[in-house]
């Protein structure tokens, strides 16, 4: 089974991921996949409060900051797979950190053709990503090619998925599938 | 008329074009405050609210054409208040429009992520 989850910031949806991913493994191996790279205290905060969320729910962390068929060289494809998030990738594979976050379109389309391989691959997945797409603001050209990498990921992850939801305010709002597991 | 809306880049385009039968040529692309309705497809009409004082005066002005239309918007409505007077303005008419709008409408379609959602 493939998930692929949205919503706005702190809407519920890694909470909802995880319960997924640790239901889906029925006791078996469940990998978290942990996608952000520390640029200072802040995401180390963020990376605290999530490991604290997810401590005694028995998942192995798996670190992978771009290409996601990676995570196969450690990983067994049969476990379940809690990808959090698409966004991270997309944003380390676009704006890469060595290369002083200067454009990658490359490599942000190579992130989405691993990332969409990946999920026709693994036996279950749990797909989060970020929903930044209604609001009236005018932003750079560079921020909008980041949204549109993100929004075209989202889309062929959202066709290729079991189950398609948007989490508001804590509640899942099914797009496509069943959330019964 | 039928409503299409959505966040940006969320394949509302490509929605209408599946499901309507519609092609480029079907299609007016809205860039100013006026709209030209003899298209059967209108899209980006949050550009025309951009450059429109008074959209919904303008819609109802227009009313007999746009009947049997299919309206695309761009829904600009969830982030924060834009820090900008004109920003916010072009919000508050965009969505008003859109309430207008999707009552008038005989079906209202919001995509997400590619996916239909029904809303009316």
């Amino acid at each position: 089974m493939t998930y692929f989850i949205s919503g706005g910031a702190k809407c519920g949806k890694s909470s909802l991921a995880q319960d997924l991913s640790v239901a889906l493994s029925k006791g078996g191996r469940h990998y978290y996949v942990a996608t952000m790279i520390s640029t200072g205290s802040e995401d180390n905060d963020r990376i605290r409060r999530h490991l604290a969320d997810r401590e005694g729910m028995g998942f192995e962390t798996v670190e992978c900051f771009r290409n996601i068929m990676d995570c196969l060289k450690i990983a067994d494809k049969n476990g379940v797979f809690l990808v959090d998030s698409v966004t991270s990738l997309i944003q380390n594979s676009l704006f890469p950190v060595e290369k002083n976050y200067e454009m990658d379109l490359a490599g942000a389309n190579r992130c989405a053709d691993e990332l969409v391989e990946f999920s026709q691959t693994v036996r279950h997945a749990v797909f989060v990503s970020d929903y930044i797409y209604s609001d009236a603001e005018r932003y750079s050209e560079s921020t909008e090619i980041y949204r549109k990498c993100l929004a075209d990921i989202d889309r062929r992850l959202a066709k290729t998925c079991d189950t398609v939801i948007e989490v508001s305010a804590g509640q899942p709002i099914i797009h496509k599938g069943d959330l019964c597991i | 008329m039928i409503l299409v809306i959505g966040g940006a880049y969320q394949g509302k385009m490509d929605f209408v074009k599946d499901t309507f039968d519609i092609t480029d040529s079907d299609v007016y692309n809205c860039d100013k405050a006026e709209i030209d309705f003899s298209n059967r497809c209108i899209y980006k009409i949050e550009e025309f609210t951009a450059l429109c004082d008074d959209p919904i005066g303008y819609f109802e002005t227009h009313q007999d054409e746009w009947q049997d239309s299919i309206l695309i918007l761009q829904d600009i409505f969830c982030g924060v208040v834009p820090m900008g007077a004109e920003n916010r303005a072009w919000r508050q008419r965009t969505g008003r429009l859109a309430q207008y709008l999707s009552q008038e409408a005989k079906q209202v379609s919001r995509i997400f992520c590619g996916l239909e959602q029904r809303l009316k």
